[in-house]
């Protein structure tokens, strides 16, 4: 997975190979050239050494002549010796456009070694005249030999011509070959660089656009590099990381959903406690005023009256004491019974209030102040508006797991939005319930009391009464943070 | 856009790659060849044409001539000239080529004592055999194996019987000489008179002069100022020839005089036709380099031992102005 590493290890050594390759192969032309030069030069050098030759060959001659000295006939001989080697040499100069003057050349300096020894053996001979008559010979044929030189300079120049001009127009050419390779090569290069750069630098562009996006908390957008080297893996880690977040976030928010629900239930409860509270201005006061009334009625003869003080006083200390902890059916049922006979007295014979309880349910737990708000409700809504009155029916039965108690009462009944404005809790409780509690209340504690929802169904018809069942299973479910 | 960039970049990619290629391609086709190496185990014979006027139209057709011969024998031959009768450059361009050993000498001969003293002994020394050509010179004082070329007295007896039957048997001719008086020019001299001593009514003027244009003019002038009634001229070298010509026309109608002249030579030729010169003996010289040639290689080969003394006479042909009349 190294291939950003590869693709920059790659571009290095194309570009270092395509430097030596050049590098290279222009050395060797160059190498080449400089050959070629020197090997003409070479043969210039050649026949340059040989006419001076002949002509140190002439001057020692001639010193000789005149001063006869041994050492001097060593160094013609030398010269002599030196010309002959020379003389291999020149052939190999030839070729067949100078051949003729190869020949003569190699042949004049053969005629001049054979006049020198002619007029030496004449010198020893005595013979003075004719020894310098070949002196003059070997004169005119050393210059015949610098004359030849020049004609085969000549020539030479002639025939390698074309050759001159072709190395000119060569090294301009080579000139030219450099200046559009490097372009060319350059251009390469920079389109080859540029693409691998990009395909580095997108996926990383890519990359930080992502990040951006995340930064600014767009965890929903697909982080996409089209790469296949570490950017790929870089971008699906990238990708796994934000995914990833997205779940953490979605929990977080769950929780706090569920923490914000707690906390509206916390400041339920402590409302109910601060109205509890505040209904407590002197409850034993009240209790014991109200109790020492019912004596005074009892005592004074009206029964009733005094039955009914009991009543009250029993429903106001239900109502204030037992409201932060769970009670039975049972007392449940007791209340609701005070609260019946309250509403007996003051409604008379307009309130028909009928019950059939399983008594073996009534150990049921269950939140204080559940059942008489209810019945209050039917009260308010289906008796207390109607002149003639009506039907109240309350019903406890068993569901095996769960017990069923019912109220339903004969009156107006509801719309359906109304119903499922009550069901939600959003119909704001008006003042006048005599405890105070609205049925939103009774809703709600319900639900945190079980910690299940589906516990209240209403059903209503208009003109046809309203029947609201709990449904409250026998085993507490949930935890009951009260 | 990014369409129209990739399509440039494109576009850039395949003018540069062709421009690369196309001076990679220079740099190596290489139309260079070493030049071929001489065979030293063949070896040919090389024989050397020496002549004082090289460029003649005479001469290059002897060089002509000689070049095909020698070609044909698989011979090397090589021409050693110089131009406008150098004869210091010309002996010197013979004893190059005797010091250089060649295998044979064909040479235009020159009647002075350094060209002989050169053939006789130095050639002799190296024994290399000589040819004259076109010019000969005494066999005895130069020891030439042989001549080729024209007989140039039978070349004078052919003009000067053209110009005693143009001119008829009575009048006053001029001879013009070159001052400078070779063997060749002696024996057309001596031909030309051979014929006019048998009419004794033509008298024959001999003139001097240098062959140098001033000079040809001057001497032209005053010889018509003193003989102002000449019936014909005969040059001896043709060199003369135009130069006298002119001058005459300026004068006198060229066209009832009777002139003639040896060799052709370019602007003789505009003359003939133009009737201003009424004839001129025309030599050979293709097949005097191509005999010459020949005849080397022959005694080279030991096919032809010895060569004629007397030498090989090539045709002379007499061309009248009236050939051209046509």
């Amino acid at each position: 997975m190294n291939s950003v590493r590869r693709k920059i290890l790659i571009l290095t050594s194309v570009t270092v190979v395509m430097m030596l390759v050049i590098w290279f192969s222009f050395t060797i032309y160059n190498r080449q050239t400089q050959e070629q030069y020197n090997e003409i030069l070479q043969r210039y050098l050649l026949l340059n050494e040989v006419n001076v030759a002949s002509q140190q060959l002439i001057t020692d001659l001639n010193l000789y002549l005149s001063t006869s000295d041994p050492d001097q006939y060593q160094k013609i001989d030398q010269i002599k010796d030196s010309l002959r080697e020379k003389e291999a040499d020149v052939w190999s100069l030839g070729y067949q456009e100078n051949e003729f003057e190869i020949v003569n050349y190699v042949h004049l300096t053969d005629s001049l070694i054979e006049t020198v020894d002619r007029s030496i053996s004449l010198h020893l001979q005595e013979d003075t005249e004719a020894a310098a008559n070949e002196f003059n010979d070997a004169t005119r044929i050393a210059n015949y030999i610098s004359d030849t030189t020049l004609a085969l300079v000549d020539k030479e120049l002639k025939t390698y011509d074309s050759f001159y001009r072709h190395i000119i127009e060569q090294s301009v050419n080579i000139n030219q070959l450099g200046v559009w390779l490097f372009l060319f090569l350059s251009f390469i290069l920079i389109v080859l660089t540029y693409l691998i750069a990009r395909s580095i630098t997108r996926p990383i562009y890519q990359l930080t656009e992502a990040a951006n996006q995340l930064s600014q908390g767009h965890f929903d957008t697909e982080v996409h590099v089209d790469s296949n080297d570490e950017m790929a893996f870089l971008a699906k880690t990238f990708n796994r990381m934000r995914l990833n977040i997205n779940n953490l976030i979605s929990e977080i928010q769950l929780k706090a959903q569920l923490e914000k629900e707690l906390q509206e239930s916390k400041l339920l409860l402590q409302e109910s406690q601060l109205r509890s509270l505040q209904s407590q201005i002197n409850p034993h006061f009240l209790f014991n005023t109200l109790n020492t009334i019912s004596k005074k009625a009892y005592l004074e003869g009206s029964i009733e009256t005094s039955d009914l003080l009991v009543d009250v006083a029993g429903l106001l200390r239900y109502n204030l004491k037992q409201l932060d902890r769970s009670v039975t059916l049972y007392d449940e049922v007791t209340v609701l019974r005070h609260y019946i006979d309250i509403q007996k007295a003051l409604l008379t014979d307009r309130l028909q209030f009928t019950e059939s309880i399983d008594f073996d349910l009534l150990g049921l737990d269950m939140p204080a102040l559940t059942l008489q708000p209810i019945i209050e409700n039917a009260v308010i809504h289906a008796i207390e508006p109607r002149e003639s009155g009506g039907k109240i029916m309350f019903r406890v039965s068993d569901l095996e797991d769960h017990v069923l108690i019912e109220i339903e009462d004969d009156g107006p009944g509801m719309t359906e939005e109304k119903k499922i404005e009550l069901i939600e809790g959003l119909l704001i409780p008006k003042e006048g319930h005599s405890t105070g509690i609205g049925f939103t209340n009774v809703i709600k504690r319900l639900r945190i009391f079980y910690g299940s929802n589906n516990l209240v169904t209403i059903d209503s018809q208009i003109n046809r009464g309203t029947k609201v069942s709990l449904i409250l299973p026998k085993q507490k479910g949930g935890t009951r943070n009260v | 856009m990014r369409k129209n960039v990739i399509a440039f970049i494109i576009f850039l990619f395949v003018i540069l790659g062709y421009f690369t290629i196309t001076s990679l391609a220079r740099v190596v086709r290489s139309d260079w060849q070493e030049p071929l190496p001489i065979n030293q185990a063949d070896q040919k014979y090389r024989l050397v044409l020496i002549t004082q006027d090289i460029d003649t139209p005479f001469w290059e057709s002897v060089i002509e001539g000689a070049k095909e011969q020698a070609e044909k024998d698989q011979a090397m031959l090589e021409v050693l000239g110089n131009y406008g009768s150098n004869e210091e450059a010309f002996l010197q361009n013979l004893e190059l080529a005797i010091h250089s050993k060649v295998d044979g000498i064909i040479i235009q001969g020159l009647d002075t004592d350094e060209f002989k003293e050169l053939t006789k002994i130095k050639a002799a020394f190296y024994s290399i055999p000589i040819i004259t050509i076109a010019i000969d010179v005494p066999m005895e004082e130069s020891l030439r194996r042989t001549y080729v070329g024209s007989n140039h007295y039978e070349s004078g007896v052919k003009l000067a019987e053209q110009l005693v039957e143009d001119m008829g048997e009575v009048g006053k001719v001029v001879l013009f000489y070159d001052q400078e008086q070779y063997f060749y020019q002696l024996e057309r001299q001596a031909g030309i008179e051979s014929v006019l001593k048998k009419y004794p009514e033509i008298t024959i003027v001999p003139v001097e002069t240098i062959d140098q244009k001033e000079d040809i003019t001057s001497t032209t002038q005053d010889l018509l100022n003193q003989h102002p009634d000449v019936d014909g001229f005969i040059a001896i070298k043709s060199t003369i020839a135009s130069g006298m010509v002119e001058e005459i026309s300026r004068r006198r109608q060229v066209e009832s005089l009777a002139i003639y002249t040896f060799d052709d030579h370019d602007d003789l030729e505009q003359l003939l036709i133009d009737g201003k010169l009424d004839a001129v003996i025309k030599q050979s010289p293709q097949e005097m380099g191509r005999l010459s040639v020949q005849l080397v290689i022959e005694w080279l080969n030991g096919e032809t031992v010895p060569l004629d003394f007397d030498g090989y006479l090539t045709e002379i042909e007499l061309v009248k102005a009236t050939d051209f009349d046509e």
